[in-house]
């Protein structure tokens, strides 16, 4: 701070307008506190990479896909799809009408929660005070906060052999927002970014090719799920190539190493999906005695706290990089500075994979409860053992209609699975391989954080014909 | 083969008795550097950050936030050598790193119980897994944990809990709260105190720091009252150096101190932080002005060290900084007595035999009476009465003054005969110096 500067007051002072930032912001406003909230996007900036290039607009591309994709496959039983064509010039105003409105609701929440909400980015000075600077170099505003959360999320990891250029090397928001679609795509990366805008855009007319360093796709979730993935991947027409790394890119060349010597994939673009790195590296974190870790993470305790006044959530975290973990994260540390008990204690913190078959996780494997100590007993159901999945798209006759003769599980199959706690009589896992897995895995959430037994799920009446009933079924088998 | 290093909670500040852990940085199964922060603990008046003795692995902690405990107790037992097992960061979060990182979320055994109870746990500071539960499998429910909070009403909570009951909000009884608590408890309780109001004309004091200000502005200092009172306060306990002691009932002595480290009592919005101005006989307007206003701003950041606040022979404190004009002061034991300024404000007084209006300072000196008698008392704030309303007088006293006759004082020597107790013998004519 110069001297002579006097720095304007901040009560409690929340840096990014994530899901996290702006849960947070309303949180600290409704326990009495006076939030200032500032965000490099402004106003408009409110939603952070979820709502603005994220989540939000993956979910409303993959809808798209899904329905074009949908509808051809339904031609086989009656629905005439002659001329369906997909104007993604069309799609890109409707996402960012989502978009606007959305934020537009947050904005109004925070609006009527009394928030301030500044553009600039926050750079902190010393224990205490944090300059506030303008892009464009306007003038800064010196502050001095009693409070801070950081909130300031991630970001795409580069790859130092395909640098970024937003053109023909794109990340996952570039991808989201392009206006026309390329013949040829690559993907780096089959996590679960990687693996869903590869359906997406293969689903859309493109020609994917999906590039994993590791042996499988999703790599980071239990083995089971990835075969129905890599299944729907096939019939799709989408290459899909691990343990091989990309090495150079060229003339819509893409070079590859695989094990079995190089590969040349034709790739109009390339997108970049291989993770993300928290933004801790600008903020000036030192200057508040705050060292990230060398991956970037702040470490926190149970009340997400670095230290007394200054907590962290979401993507600077440890854990997976999930808007849900963001905004339970924020509730915590916005009682926690407000002097309440609080801790982010998750017994299941879902997972979602938005890929076709969808697949969601909570709770623990098999294997991880069995490494845990747990004597675990696991349940399977195939998802033809559901009416209703035959019902939903002509084409899982083909995918699934094998299996629905069999009693077996076959392993391309989707499937709905519980994992037991045989001792305490209570569910500890469950892993969804299915349509709306990401929909149903809610119910193995609730039940996993309250310790009910198989025999309360088979217990609760599932309507019939649905999903839903899938969960009941696999409690059945170990109730 | 791994060996265990216990590394105990060490003596960081000067008779630090115990800490408070306030946050854990490593959880057992973390690999750890030598020098490394890996917990900060709350000593009497600061905050401490410990670093680990050696590189290995948390093996176990001694204690949960909020646990106060003594120093020498384990804080943390460290596994060496290459047996240690450690979550070596958990690689990359993408899809190119390791398995997801959600073991950490998932370990260790859970407590069957449901998210409200648990919220509720924590709210009443009940460790779950210390909870027999009633329910089928041994689930903890809602009515274990109020009846384990019924058995155990004072049970420390997790972190600075706070106990909802309507239209009350119990918090538990810690950190620098605690330490005032017990401090003034003790001072209450043991000293007897007496306490000598006076109003003082502050009109040359009031001229005298206006043109010090201006003075020592071209220094970079901005000059309040403070160290004008620090000055005349150096000043008067070179007179009446039996109000610049402690009492050891226990070993039967009074101390008397040569050096005249002045506490400066520092609101906070945590609470009383009283920073110690070392040898403030030894220093200038300016260097007093510069060294409290560095000690206010760390205290107000608790970034005081222990050193900082030990070691106080005299207490000044500054009411008037907030409205206040008389009141009564509570001495900081072991200190012998606190000198309490109000706010400077104008008041009609005789002047002459005529009616005038002049400044006024309140000004209020407390001693313990075990070892100063009124008398005394009355003599010490007379003169320091008089240095206020006189700060040419001022001049008197300072290095110079102290170097003569100091040695030589009357009941100067530590611990020994408490000689004439009063404190009026040693106001010898030395003191006049220079």
């Amino acid at each position: 701070m110069v001297v002579g500067e006097i720095p304007e007051g901040i009560d409690l002072l929340v840096v990014g307008a994530g899901p996290g930032g702006y849960t947070a912001a309303l949180r600290g406003a409704q326990l009495g506190r006076e939030v200032t909230l500032v965000d490099h996007g402004g106003l408009s900036g409110v939603g952070g990479v979820c709502l603005q290039t994220g989540c939000i607009p993956s979910k409303a591309l993959i809808e798209i896909a899904e329905t074009a994709h949908r509808a051809r496959s339904w031609s086989s039983a009656g629905l005439h799809t002659e001329g369906l064509t997909i104007d993604l010039g069309a799609f890109q105003r409707f996402k960012d009408e989502i978009v606007r409105r959305l934020g537009d609701t947050v904005r109004r929440q925070l609006d009527a929660a009394g928030v301030h909400v500044l553009p600039g980015r926050v750079c902190f000075t010393r224990p205490g005070q944090a300059a506030i600077e303008q892009d464009g170099g306007g003038p800064s505003r010196f502050v001095e906060f009693r409070d801070v959360i950081l909130a300031t999320g991630s970001r795409s990891i580069e790859l130092q052999e395909l640098p970024h250029d937003g053109q023909r090397v794109l990340d996952s928001s570039d991808a989201l927002a392009l206006h026309t679609l390329p013949t040829r795509l690559a993907v780096i990366g089959a996590g679960c970014i990687g693996v869903e805008l590869g359906t997406a855009f293969a689903k859309l007319g493109a020609h994917v090719t999906i590039i994993e360093a590791l042996d499988r796709l999703l790599p980071t979730m239990d083995a089971a799920v990835a075969p129905p993935v890599q299944q729907r991947l096939t019939t799709l027409g989408v290459d899909v190539l691990v343990g091989a790394r990309a090495r150079d890119y060229d003339d819509r060349r893409l070079k590859v190493d695989t094990a079995r010597g190089m590969r040349i994939v034709d790739a109009d673009v390339v997108v970049v999906a291989v993770g993300r790195r928290p933004n801790s590296d600008d903020l000036g974190l030192g200057r508040l005695g705050v060292r990230p870790r060398p991956d970037g993470v702040l470490e926190v305790g149970p009340d997400r706290l670095v230290r007394p006044h200054i907590a962290a959530i979401g993507d600077l975290t440890r854990g997976p990089a999930l808007a849900h973990k963001a905004t339970a994260e924020a509730e915590v540390a916005a009682a926690a500075l407000c002097g309440r008990p609080a801790a982010f204690d998750p017994v299941a913190l879902p997972a979602v994979v938005f890929s076709d078959p969808e697949v969601a996780v909570a709770g623990l494997s098999a294997a991880q409860a069995r490494a845990a100590g747990i004597t675990a007993r696991v349940a399977t159901v195939p998802l033809a053992a559901s009416g209703r999945v035959a019902t939903l798209n002509p084409d899982d006759l083909e995918v699934f209609g094998a299996c629905s003769d069999r009693r077996g599980w076959g392993r391309n199959e989707g499937f709905a699975r519980l994992v037991i706690d045989a001792d305490a009589d209570a569910v500890v896992g469950a892993q969804l391989v299915g349509p709306h897995a990401s929909e149903l895995i809610a119910e193995a959430v609730l039940a996993i954080e309250m310790a009910a037994s198989p025999a309360d799920l088979a217990g609760a009446i599932h309507p019939h014909p649905t999903l839903s009933e899938l969960l009941a079924q696999a409690a059945r088998r170990v109730s | 083969m791994s060996s265990q290093v216990e590394f105990r909670l060490p003596d960081v500040g000067e008779g630090l008795g115990e800490g408070e852990i306030l946050a854990w940085r490593v959880a057992p199964g973390d690999r750890i550097a030598r020098d490394q922060i890996i917990v900060d603990v709350q000593t009497d008046k600061s905050v401490v950050e410990l670093p680990a003795p050696v590189d290995g692995v948390i093996a176990e902690l001694g204690g949960k936030v909020g646990d106060i405990l003594p120093v020498g107790a384990i804080l943390a037992v460290i596994a060496t050598g290459e047996g240690g097992r450690g979550s070596t960061g958990e690689g990359g979060r993408g899809s190119t790193g390791s398995p997801p990182a959600d073991a950490a979320l998932a370990a260790p055994p859970r407590v069957l119980a449901s998210p409200a109870t648990r919220k509720l746990a924590l709210e009443l500071g009940i460790d779950l897994h210390a909870v027999a539960g009633s329910g089928p499998g041994g689930r903890v429910t809602r009515e274990d944990v109020e009846q384990a909070a019924q058995r155990v009403p004072a049970a420390p909570a997790a972190r600075e809990p706070a106990l909802l009951q309507g239209d009350v909000e119990v918090v538990p009884l810690r950190g620098l709260r605690r330490r005032i608590a017990q401090t003034m408890t003790q001072a209450w309780r043991e000293i007897p105190h007496i306490t000598d109001f006076r109003e003082v004309d502050a009109t040359e004091l009031v001229r005298a720091r206006a043109r010090l200000r201006g003075w020592l502005e071209c220094e970079g200092v901005r000059l309040t009252f403070l160290p004008l009172f620090v000055k005349a306060v150096v000043a008067a306990l070179a007179r009446h150096p039996a109000l610049n002691a402690s009492l050891d009932l226990a070993a039967g002595t009074i101390t008397y101190h040569r050096r005249h480290h002045i506490g400066i009592a520092t609101a906070t919005e945590e609470g009383l932080i009283v920073p110690v101005l070392r040898d403030a006989d030894r220093k200038s307007l300016a260097e007093i002005a510069r060294e409290a206003a560095t000690l206010a701003e760390a205290a107000r950041a608790r970034a005081v060290t222990p050193r900082q606040t030990a070691g106080g022979t005299f207490t000044i404190t500054n009411p008037g900084s907030y409205g206040a004009g008389f009141g009564t002061l509570v001495i900081r034991p072991p200190e012998a007595a606190i000198a309490g300024f109000g706010r400077i404000h104008d008041a009609v007084v005789p002047v002459d035999g005529k009616p005038a209006v002049r400044p006024l300072l309140p000004l209020t000196v407390a001693a313990d009476h075990r070892l100063i008698d009124g008398d005394a008392l009355g003599g010490f704030t007379a003169d320091l009465a008089e240095l206020l309303s006189n700060p040419v007088l001022l001049l008197s006293s300072g290095e110079g003054g102290r170097a003569g006759p100091a040695g030589g004082r009357g009941p100067t020597g530590e611990g020994g005969p408490a000689g004439p107790a009063g404190g009026r013998g040693p106001t010898g004519e030395g003191a006049r110096g220079l």
